[in-house]
């Protein structure tokens, strides 16, 4: 094993799949394993945060996220990836404060009302998620340059597609089948156009923001319904044929 | 590997010497996953090589711990239960996505072949009811396993899905020899990779007994369910052989072709 390793170190670049790309085994009885900051890197970045609105995500401000939080200018040097760093922060920090809204994950029951169902929740936690952007928004294009940056994109992908599987899993959502891949990826293609959609909405509340995620949610449903029903309607037709047959005596 | 670190390491703090991390930061470094943004400072780097000398816990002569102050010690006390090392998360995931994958197939090649088989033979109804009821049962156990730990279905399910049915189908039209053949050639792969999935397991436990961890009813929970669907499986093939599996035709042929399909299937599983 150790020569694999050594082997494995002459090529560090070889190895970028560090990204939690594949999201493995979620245990109950042992802790999870340490996210991807570690204790002073949080610090300074969580000292950076309210900085956001007027330096943007900028390099100016981790320099007073880590004058903030106690160290020199100097330890921004802990983040070979600037001011991608903030970005890949907030996009962390935003998806774990899902959890916390509990009134909509596990609401409590009441007289004479239908409980909210699974699309609902998915609904409700995703609009939580963009109220998770509404200090930052104006300054949410900067963010978006940085994404897109080849570098930072496996990082960013990531990030997205753990969100979805987070607001599907919260949800309550145990399908384990091919819908787990087209609900984590609409969703992902849900919140993403919307996102965008919000960093040029100066409606009052994010309004138009709003309208504009029920639309895409809207647009889903009819296209997951039509499927549905032609998948239903072949499904029949075909085992209905098969019966037919066999009646008249194939051996099938 | 854990032992070429820690020993290395031990080495370094039996002298004395300060840790000259710049002349081989690759062997100090720990491999935490999603390690975005290596970080620089003394303190961090103790604090890491700690956690992956917790995470290879198969070095035999374990090194003492790096000397830790008492603040940092009272302020950091050791958790109760230790985070489940890559490795052995990478294992559960593969693990329980190839059982569920294996489990949708068994139950398709069931459902498929039902209706030929007691249309030719009647007798056989309980049987087939019975063994197709016990892998529903087993589909089920896996599909909440999977969404209780969040795991990712496998990419090939609609492949699966087809192959599985269009096996199923095509033995039980060759006859019930042939049937019953596929039946024996599926059960052994799978009650195989049942047991190897079971000694991993029983492995990992003790590794973890033998450090003091605390394994967890998850786990010793996960370890009964497959052995019990182990024993299930083993049944199904008892019955195949009761009922003249041994006499399809190309018998070696059939079986072989069987067997070799779900390895394939498995390994494919165990990866997308």
């Amino acid at each position: 094993m150790a020569t694999r390793t050594r082997l494995a170190r002459l090529w560090p670049l070889s190895k970028p799949s560090a990204l939690p790309l594949i999201r493995p085994y979620h245990s109950y009885d042992h802790p999870p394993p340490p996210g991807p900051f570690n204790p002073t890197e949080s610090s300074i970045l969580e000292a950076a945060i309210p900085h956001i609105p007027t330096h943007g995500f900028t390099h100016t401000t981790l320099s007073i996220g880590a004058s903030d939080a106690g160290y020199i200018a100097a330890s921004t040097n802990l983040f070979p990836n600037g001011a991608f760093s903030l970005v890949h922060y907030h996009l962390y920090t935003q998806r774990l404060a899902l959890a916390k809204h509990q009134h909509i994950i596990s609401p409590p029951p009441r007289e004479g009302e239908k409980p909210i169902g699974i699309g609902g929740k998915v609904k409700a936690l995703t609009w939580e998620r963009l109220m998770g952007n509404k200090e930052i928004i104006h300054r949410w294009q900067e963010a978006l340059a940085l994404i897109a940056q080849p570098s930072h994109l496996p990082t960013a992908i990531s990030e997205l597609s753990s969100l979805s599987d987070e607001i599907w899993f919260l949800s309550g959502d145990t399908s384990v089948d091919t819908s787990w891949y087209t609900k984590r990826a609409s969703l992902s293609a849900i919140y993403a156009a919307t996102e965008l959609f919000m960093t040029t909405d100066k409606s009052p509340n994010f309004d138009d923001t709003r309208d504009f995620l029920d639309r895409r949610f809207k647009d889903v449903q009819i296209v997951g319904g039509t499927m549905g029903s032609v998948t239903q309607w072949a499904g029949f037709t075909a085992t209905a044929a098969l019966n037919v047959l066999r009646s008249k005596g194939v051996r099938i | 590997m854990a032992l070429y670190t820690s020993s290395k390491h031990a080495k370094f703090l039996a002298t004395g010497l300060p840790i000259y991390d710049f002349l081989a930061p690759s062997l100090l470094q720990a491999s935490r996953a999603s390690l975005q943004i290596r970080h620089l400072t003394k303190a961090k780097r103790y604090h890491s090589a700690a956690a992956s000398n917790e995470k290879h816990d198969k070095s035999p002569s374990q090194p003492s711990r790096n000397p830790r102050s008492g603040a940092d010690a009272a302020s950091n006390p050791p958790p109760l239960k230790k985070p489940l090392t890559q490795a052995q998360r990478d294992f559960l995931t593969s693990a329980l996505r190839v059982n569920q994958a294996g489990e949708l197939a068994a139950t398709l090649i069931y459902a498929a072949q039902t209706p030929p088989i007691i249309s030719s033979h009647p007798h056989l109804r309980p049987l087939m009811k019975h063994m197709y009821d016990q892998e529903a049962t087993h589909f089920s156990t896996f599909n909440a396993l999977m969404a209780k730990h969040r795991i990712r279905p496998t990419a090939m399910y609609p492949l699966w899905t087809l192959a599985a049915s269009a096996l199923g189908w095509g033995t039980a039209i060759m006859g019930r020899e042939a049937a019953m053949a596929c039946t024996e050639a599926v059960e052994t792969e799978i009650g195989g990779h049942y047991n190897g999935q079971v000694r991993v397991l029983l492995e990992m436990a003790e590794q973890m007994e033998k450090n003091g961890d605390d394994i967890g009813d998850e786990l010793k929970d996960l370890i009964e369910t497959i052995r019990r669907i182990r024993d299930e499986e083993l049944e199904h093939l008892d019955h195949a052989v009761e009922h003249d599996a041994k006499q399809a035709v190309p018998h070696e042929l059939l079986t072989g072709v069987i067997r070799a399909g779900c390895k394939g299937a498995i390994w494919v599983s165990e990866r997308v």
